[in-house]
């Protein structure tokens, strides 16, 4: 029977999250096509594909010395070696640093239709069809490939975790990987600034609708202190150096998930929403009623930031 | 060091979106704009540039309009470009928009970097980069916050973000196609001389015959497109009505008695 595989991802050997994710979308899209689901798990030793084997039926094992770290060029090798050996149809890869580095690479190494950044996936017709977000999140389409393979990359939190309970076999699969272009030297923290926003209770964060600097800090900076809570922001507010990177919270920054979350000028996009989603209750204010912010928000104001937020802390008193 | 750098027009994302008969969007409400993640790569073209000398090529596909994004760029500073212009390549996916993109910088020749954004913000694929350096062969890497090219213009140290604040320092020889992420550099404003110089650099327009492009539209494309649609909610925020200060009264009334988080 034709499998649906997952690729994993591992960082200092340790499985992410979106693995296990992953593997509850194979199960579910193989039982809808009638084929099985099944992981490769790239490492140095066999041990992650041991684990691995806790939450899906059948794991693949490449074990090289090479794949200790994540690397584009073996990552596409040996996608294919395995995708040709061992009668896959489908190839799922989380839509991460690293899987955004390789998913196409493979998908062009197989043959393959790529449909990327996916959050679901039903079978239709016998067919998988994908659906994303588009417009940063303010419209979703949906997709399928027309080739006989697909390869699909889903963004996190798309699937539950899989729980582990499993015992999957584990097959070893020898794959020679040639050369790599890319040679990794070390890998350091960035995230500069002595704060900690992930422990506060109430957050004000703003977004690139604060405009400029001293903008930020007016309305922002002083809700957040009127609150007596920290104030956060989106990725354009660091990108431009409006605020310290330690308060950037998203994705690429900080998970939060306080009492309070204010969100002012900030779209909702999904890298921002994946560090905030969690809070207990979220304000949103935006003039575009149809930002996707007011989608995971508990109370929405559609106004002007700056005419809401002096208002607000006049009504605070 | 001659780079390429590709640069896509995307919709100002506080535009009025309208979606026609599930297929597209009704592009007469829309105002567009270049994606901000290429103008990072733009300005990280023109650092190289200022550094290391040689020549900095915008290439763009699409319609007649996404011209203004290219002299944008040239109004920064980049010095030539090439409008790929066919519709049998923008009814194409990005498969096909790569793959045209590829023999655009083929005909260039002696390219030594092709740059551009880590995604655009309309089709949030982040296909285009990876699948240009699949097909010219080259190596790459993807979201890149730091470039350092080595003594001989040959090799490259590279910073790669990773979750949570890391960053993957790694190296790797030219050519290379590095997708750049937001925050690596503060892009330019194009200056009023830049402007007018603008105007009149060289802007080769290509069709998909100029090049030798023979995967094109739907029939070239790898995946087929189905509908869109305005998400549904669950768990749609409760809106708070009136003027700014009355909702701003409510909200705060809400918060103490309603949610009590305040
Ligand atoms: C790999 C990767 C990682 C990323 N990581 C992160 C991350 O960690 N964190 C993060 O935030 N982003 C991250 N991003 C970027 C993300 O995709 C979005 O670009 C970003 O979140 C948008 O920030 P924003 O909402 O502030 O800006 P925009 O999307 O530009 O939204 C600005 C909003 O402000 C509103 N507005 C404007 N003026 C006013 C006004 N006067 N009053 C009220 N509202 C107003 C607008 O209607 C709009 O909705 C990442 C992207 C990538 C590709």
């Amino acid at each position: 029977m034709a499998r649906i595989l997952v690729i994993a991802e591992q960082r200092n050997g340790k499985l992410s999250e979106a693995t296990l994710e992953l593997c509850k979308a194979a199960k579910e899209i193989a039982s809808g096509l009638g084929a099985t689901p099944a992981a490769a798990v790239f490492f140095k030793d066999d041990s992650l594909a041991k684990e691995v084997a806790n939450y899906i039926p059948e794991v693949f094992a490449v074990v090289d010395g090479k794949l200790g770290a994540y690397d584009a060029d073996y990552y596409a090798q040996a996608v294919k070696a395995v995708v040709e050996g061992q009668d896959v149809k489908g190839v799922l890869i989380p839509h991460s640093y690293d899987g955004v580095d390789y998913a196409g690479k493979a998908a062009l190494a197989i043959g393959a239709g790529i449909v990327s950044n996916c959050n679901k996936a039903t079978v239709e017709g016998g067919a998988v069809v994908f659906t994303r977000n588009t417009y940063n999140g303010k419209i979703q389409e949906q997709k399928s490939v027309k080739t006989d393979k697909f390869v699909a990359t889903f963004e996190k939190g798309a699937y539950d975790k899989e729980a582990a309970g499993g015992a999957g076999s584990v097959t070893a699969v020898a794959v020679s990987l040639g050369d790599s272009r890319r040679k990794i030297k070390e890998v350091i923290a960035t995230m500069a600034g002595s704060v900690d926003i992930s422990q506060a209770k109430v957050i004000v964060s703003g977004g690139r609708g604060t405009k400029e600097k001293d903008k930020y800090n007016d309305v922002i900076v002083n809700l957040a202190k009127k609150l007596g809570g920290e104030y956060a922001a989106s990725r354009p507010v660091v990108d431009a150096g409006w605020t310290d990177a330690a308060r950037q919270v998203g994705q690429s920054g900080k998970t939060v998930a306080p009492v309070l979350y204010v969100a002012a000028g900030i779209s909702g996009a999904i890298q921002h929403v994946a560090g905030m989603k969690g809070s207990q209750c979220i304000v949103a204010i935006n003039k575009d009623p149809e930002a996707p912010i007011f989608n995971i928000a508990t109370y929405g104001i559609v106004g002007d930031l700056f005419e809401v937020i002096p208002a607000m802390m006049e009504a605070l008193g | 060091m001659k780079i390429v750098v590709l640069v896509k027009e995307v919709p100002d994302m506080e535009s009025k979106f309208k979606i026609i008969g599930d297929a597209k969007i009704d592009e007469s409400q829309i105002a567009f704009k270049m994606n901000d993640f290429d103008e990072y790569a733009v300005e990280a073209a023109l650092q190289l540039k200022e550094k290391f000398g040689g020549e900095v090529v915008i290439l763009s596909s699409g319609p007649e309009r996404v011209t203004k994004e290219v002299r944008q760029a040239f109004a920064m500073g980049a010095d030539w470009g090439i409008h790929v212009s066919d519709p049998q390549i923008d009814e194409g996916d990005n498969y096909v928009v790569a793959g045209a993109l590829v023999k655009a910088i083929e005909s260039v020749g002696g390219v030594d970097l092709v740059l551009t954004g880590v995604q655009a913000e309309d089709d949030q694929a982040g296909l285009t980069g990876v699948f240009a350096a699949d097909m010219l062969n080259f190596a790459h890497c993807t979201n890149v916050v730091k470039i350092e090219v080595g003594g001989d213009q040959k090799a490259l140290t590279i910073n790669r973000e990773l979750e949570g604040g890391l960053n993957e320092v790694l190296e790797m020889a030219m050519p290379a196609v590095l997708t750049i992420q937001s925050g690596i550099n503060q892009p330019r404003y194009p200056t009023l001389p830049g402007i007018m110089k603008a105007k009149k650099k060289r802007l080769d327009l290509k069709k998909a015959a100029d090049l030798g492009i023979s995967a094109l539209g739907e029939a070239g494309s790898k995946t087929k497109f189905h509908k869109m649609y305005f998400p549904v909610s669950e768990h749609k925020a409760e809106i708070i009505q009136g003027d700014a200060k009355a909702a701003a009264k409510t909200l705060v009334d809400k918060l103490r008695n309603e949610a009590k988080v305040i």
